[in-house]
């Protein structure tokens, strides 16, 4: 019987961060932690349940500098208010603005952080009744409280507006 | 953050009766939130919804998503997709990996991160 390498495990981001900012001189960074979690079961079966996707992506925004493929972290394209845009076309979004892992992947398909053309295809197959019109962007902002009372809560009335059954979230 | 942020996100979905399923990669961060339903993907940061130019690994992961959301049968369920990023896991080995930077490049992080949190307060306050 062979183990799998001890290091083959779901990598361990808290602890990483924690001390590569500590090792720069940074103190450590609290993330949420809450011991109840909310649940509501499905009220409509998924093949009649309009969708809503919410993405951490942003919108590309000429002038802010290299947002492309492999681009270094770039704090300017950060976006601070929730966006809304259409899932009928194919938004330009890009992914310079956080931590994904630069090394280890390329950041050249979208579809790898933004699965709505996956979300179309499951719509013509019938295996989800349809997508909300619009999709919606969430900034990520390190203030739990920000996120929490006024991001959080912008993000559920316009799935409201949308007739939301159901949210898939997708963090680049 | 991107992990953090969509589990509060969902948090407020859900408490407001909007079922949610999230996919993503840092699995520790979304269930130290605690958050109804999750799929989780072993791949690098950025693939939360499947291999890149890999239409049959996305299309994959997004139908065990919704398998997820249906199926759950209460908070804090993960399921994590059977997909492997490549067989060899020494990938996981290199994130924030401390000990393969010397004093001098941390000095030059520090410098990075002080000019990317003045552009960040800079915006914020511009917001």
């Amino acid at each position: 019987m062979t183990f799998a390498p001890e290091h083959d495990v779901p990598i361990p981001y808290m602890q990483r961060t924690r001390d590569y900012y500590l090792a720069l001189g940074y103190g450590a960074y609290r993330w949420a932690h809450f011991d109840d979690v909310p649940f509501t079961p499905l009220g409509t079966p998924r093949a009649r349940a309009r969708v809503a996707l919410i993405t951490t992506a942003a919108p590309y925004q000429p002038g802010l500098g290299d947002q492309g493929p492999g681009a270094p972290y770039n704090a300017a394209a950060k976006f601070y208010k929730v966006y809304s845009d259409a899932t009928a076309a194919v938004p330009d979004l890009r992914i310079s603005h956080v931590g994904y892992d630069r090394k280890h992947t390329t950041a050249e398909d979208p579809s790898t952080w933004f699965p709505l053309a996956r979300l179309h295809e499951a719509v013509k197959a019938g295996r989800i009744g349809a997508l909300t019109p619009r999709f919606h962007g969430a900034p990520t902002n390190r203030s739990h409280r920000v996120t929490m009372e006024t991001d959080a809560p912008e993000l559920l009335r316009r799935c409201r507006e949308d007739g939301a059954d159901v949210a898939v979230l997708v963090p680049s | 953050m991107c992990h953090q942020t969509v589990s509060l996100a969902a948090r407020h979905l859900e408490a407001n009766g909007i079922p949610t399923v999230i996919m993503g990669c840092a699995k520790d961060i979304v269930e130290q939130c605690g958050v109804p339903r999750f799929l989780f993907s072993d791949f690098p940061l950025g693939n939360s919804a499947g291999r890149p130019f890999d239409v049959e690994s996305q299309a994959a992961t997004l139908e065990l998503a919704l398998r997820v959301l249906e199926s759950a049968p209460a908070a804090r369920t993960t399921v994590q997709s059977p997909q492997r990023w490549r067989d060899d896991a020494s990938w996981k080995l290199d994130f924030y990996d401390l000990d393969k930077l010397t004093p001098e490049q941390i000095a030059e992080r520090r410098k990075e991160f002080d000019v990317v949190k003045a552009v960040i307060k800079t915006k914020q306050s511009g917001a």
